[in-house]
């Protein structure tokens, strides 16, 4: 899409356009899904009436004016916990998403750039994060570090950089056969300027692709853990409403499930599917000349 | 060796004009032998008249003269004005540069030539009359002609009426002062027959003064090249014009079509710094020059045998010297060799063409001399230093190599600016308006637009032919003395590649920068390049001057069934 850039006034305007035109519908939706969830969570305080760890009804109340999407055994209110639920989770999306992504990246570059044995060093480690089963570690690797939102950031990142430090190798060694990397370095470029001018910027869109399918899968990890309750049981996620929910005994033959249980799945559900859609979009911007056009 | 006939010694001339004193010749040394011929070749204003005026002593009153003109053992600048009117036009005589003016307009050409014996050989006034008309017939005049006025006759029937009058004296030694320098193709062909056949008849010493390069070529056996009063080279007629060691002879001969028809025809740029009188006098147009060479003022020495250069430098230097260079591909234990003992040499100021077929290891080579693989044996030599890794290519005024392909050449996500700035942003030693000054005239030069707009657009968006320009712009930005062009233009369309190849050597020329052109089209080579190197199968199979190789390529397609030159084609 090439437009004149005098068409638009404000730089806003050019990017609202130039969005509108990249995605398909779908992405467009699931962008205003993201935007709006990311929005609720940081504006958490402003959109709730009732605190997310205090009783502020009667428990099992179904979905009423006064909550509106009910409440849990305790009688907290379910919205308030979502919505703070929300943070939680987002936080440990985006931040395992990072975190792996920066990592992945510069072991990717190591590996691509370098060659020899740092290449077969750091390819031998992907391989070997691959064939370990994720689950088991991570409920193992979870159990040891202990609980706390941190660790559980690491320890998903721990098991998530191979993913874009397979992709920024391959990335990494196609750029460096190219004749304006030879001339580059005839100029007298170091390292920095190449890694910086270059490569950065040539694995850029693979790697933000990466680090957005990268988030998905991380919330959906934290809530399988918080699940399982691997989770920290102080910092509320919806993976630990779902905890809370599915360990309330006999939860089926109660209506309870309906507004207690199946709004955490929801929220995940759709935050994730959301996160897909737009990478599967960005994916196809990408695909013909390596850039995001 | 003979005695020279006629032998010139640090001859310095200045004319007086209203007390500015201006130096026409600056201590020129030649020898002429006896029955020999030399030919001065120059641009206008270099000195060639004056010289030939100072032999005959026309310039007494005019200017100041230093030196010695040995003629027969007696220096004519010192003998006295009777007797060197005995030794004018008798002894020396000059056929001066065609035009009306130089014949008496009031006096037939009978009489002018019979005065002109009567006063200078003594002759009766009867014999002159005969032996005037014997002139005519032998410079091919109709008698007829004898009783016309100078205005009456064609410029070439006046050229023969004044070779006539020079001869009338059976000279010693005769000056030619471009003798056919006004004249069509045909008419020059036969003065220059009836000059060749008269030295023989008379054997006269022939001196040919002219800027025409065919005509000395023909005429004269050696040559001395002047520019600016000083005698800048001197040899063998045909070794000198074949090849040429002073980077002016080499412009010259480029500024002509006799040599090589083929070429495309590019002068000499003009001066383009400031120049001092103490130093080298083709210091400000030299592609080769040195801080050196803007003090000290070369003398004219031995170069090579029967050759004498007047360069600081010891006339043209080979830029780039690759010696016995070697490289194999290694692949799954199999060794492929690309190269094999393979020596080339470029020269300051000079186009090289690398020609070859796909496959004959060009860009391997191009790649070694660069620096960008290093030979498995043998050396890569720039301006006296050892090329390695990015030694060379990553300093100023060194040396910078053009790839084939321009989409993979350049980042596509780089803005112009961005591309065309990256070897100056490397190599941190400018400043940022710096940069952004250099950026903007040198994509002028290579016919690119500059404004903000363009300097924004990433170079995705550009023609393959645009890319090339911007790929070509990266490397001038760097002031390379040397370019490496990688099959440039093999993979544009025919129009743009006329453009680009003519913009490219358009900036060699007035930039002076040497150039290595790589390519596998034999009429582009013909067209732009001086020297050829011919590659089959990993080795330099031929090398030489460009018009010697494609002579040879073009008698052996007529002889052999043209393989060679098809493969080369195809």
């Amino acid at each position: 899409m090439n437009l004149p850039a005098d068409k638009f006034k404000g730089k806003f305007q050019k990017t609202i356009y130039l969005t509108c035109n990249s995605f398909s519908v779908q992405g467009i939706g699931a962008i205003i899904v993201i935007v709006a969830v990311s929005t609720a969570a940081l504006l958490a305080g402003l959109i709730t009436v009732h605190p997310s760890n205090l009783p502020s009804g009667a428990p099992f109340t179904p979905p009423c004016v006064e909550h509106f999407l009910g409440t849990d055994d305790l009688g907290i209110d379910i919205w308030s916990q979502i919505v703070y639920g929300g943070r939680t989770s987002i936080y440990v999306g985006i931040g395992t998403a990072l975190l792996a992504g920066v990592a992945g990246a510069l072991a990717g570059i190591a590996a691509g750039y370098f060659g020899g044995h740092t290449e077969r060093l750091i390819m031998r480690l992907t391989d070997i994060m691959i064939i370990l089963p994720d689950l088991p570690l991570l409920i193992l690797v979870g159990a040891f570090f202990g609980p706390g939102i941190n660790n559980i950031i690491l320890v998903l990142a721990l098991f998530s950089w191979t993913h874009p430090a397979r992709i920024v190798r391959s990335k990494v060694i196609s750029i460096k056969e190219e004749n304006y990397i030879k001339a580059a370095v005839s100029f007298g470029a170091g390292f920095r300027h190449i890694l910086l001018r270059h490569f950065l910027p040539g694995v850029m869109p693979l790697l933000s692709v990466s680090v957005i399918r990268l988030t998905g899968r991380a919330i959906v990890a934290e809530a399988g853990l918080a699940f399982l309750g691997l989770g920290d049981p102080l910092s509320k996620s919806w993976g630990l409403i779902l905890n809370h929910a599915i360990n309330f005994r006999g939860i089926y033959f109660t209506p309870f499930w309906k507004w207690w249980l199946m709004t955490p799945l929801i929220a995940i559900t759709l935050l994730v599917f959301a996160i897909a859609l737009v990478a599967r979009d960005l994916e196809k911007k990408i695909n013909t000349k390596g850039v995001i056009s | 060796m003979r005695k020279p006939l006629l032998g010139i010694d640090n001859l310095s001339v200045r004319y007086n004009t209203r007390g500015e004193h201006s130096e026409i010749l600056d201590r020129v040394s030649i020898e002429v032998e006896e029955g020999g011929s030399l030919g001065i070749i120059g641009e206008t204003g270099s000195g060639k008249t004056t010289l030939a005026m100072a032999v005959m002593r026309l310039l007494d009153k005019k200017a100041d003269i230093a030196g010695e003109i040995i003629f027969r053992g007696k220096n004519l600048l010192g003998v006295t004005p009777k007797e060197i009117d005995a030794i004018r036009w008798s002894k020396i005589s000059v056929m001066f540069q065609n035009s009306l003016d130089v014949m008496n307009p009031v006096l037939t050409i009978l009489e002018q030539l019979s005065e002109c014996i009567v006063r200078h050989c003594g002759a009766s006034k009867k014999d002159a009359e005969k032996k005037s008309y014997e002139l005519l017939d032998s410079v091919g005049l109709d008698r007829g002609t004898a009783l016309l006025y100078p205005h009456q006759v064609s410029g070439g029937m006046r050229q023969r009426a004044l070779l006539a009058m020079a001869i009338s004296c059976d000279p010693e030694i005769l000056i030619a002062d471009e003798p056919t320098s006004s004249l069509d193709s045909s008419l020059k062909g036969e003065i220059i027959g009836l000059l060749s056949e008269l030295q023989k008849k008379n054997k006269f010493t022939l001196i040919v003064i002219s800027h025409e390069i065919s005509t000395i070529y023909e005429l004269t056996s050696r040559l001395a090249v002047m520019y600016r009063g000083r005698v800048v080279e001197e040899g063998v007629t045909r070794e000198v014009l074949i090849n040429p060691m002073h980077p002016y002879t080499r412009g010259l001969i480029n500024s002509s079509p006799d040599i090589n028809p083929y070429r495309d025809l590019w002068g000499i740029p003009q001066n383009r710094i400031e120049q001092k009188n103490a130093g080298c006098v083709f210091y400000s147009r030299c592609t080769q020059r040195e801080s050196e060479c803007r003090d000290k003022k070369p003398e004219l020495e031995y170069a090579a045998i029967e050759r004498k250069v007047a360069c600081n430098r010891g006339g043209i230097v080979p830029i780039l010297q690759g010696r016995s260079l070697n490289y194999a591909y290694q692949s799954s234990g199999m060794s492929i060799k690309a190269c094999e003992d393979c020596s080339i040499n470029v020269y300051s100021g000079e186009v090289t063409a690398l020609i070859g077929e796909s496959g004959s290891g060009k860009s391997t080579l191009a790649a070694l001399l660069a620096g960008v693989f290093s030979p498995d044996s043998g050396t890569v030599e720039f301006n006296g230093n050892q090329v390695t890794g990015n030694s060379e290519t990553s300093k100023n005024g060194g040396l910078q190599i053009i790839f084939q392909d321009p989409y993979t050449s350049i980042n596509e996500n780089f803005t112009v600016m961005d591309a065309v700035s990256e070897p100056l942003v490397i190599s941190k030693k400018f400043k940022s308006d710096e940069i952004i000054n250099t950026v903007v005239s040198t994509l002028n030069e290579v016919d690119l637009p500059s404004e903000q707009v363009f300097l924004e657009r990433r170079c995705h968006t550009l023609s393959g032919g645009e890319r090339q320009r911007i790929a070509i712009a990266r490397a001038l930005v760097m002031r390379p003395s040397l370019l490496i062009a990688d099959e440039i233009t093999s993979m544009l369309d025919t129009s743009t590649r006329a453009n680009i190849i003519r913009m490219l050597k358009g900036l060699q020329n007035t930039k002076g920068f040497a150039m290595l052109f790589i390519t596998h089209d034999l009429a582009v080579a013909g067209k732009i390049s001086d020297r050829v190197y011919l590659m089959k199968q990993g080795k330099i199979a031929e090398k030489g001057s460009v018009h010697q190789v494609l002579h040879r390529i073009d008698s052996e397609r007529e002889y052999t069934g043209s393989f060679f030159y098809n493969n080369l084609k195809s």
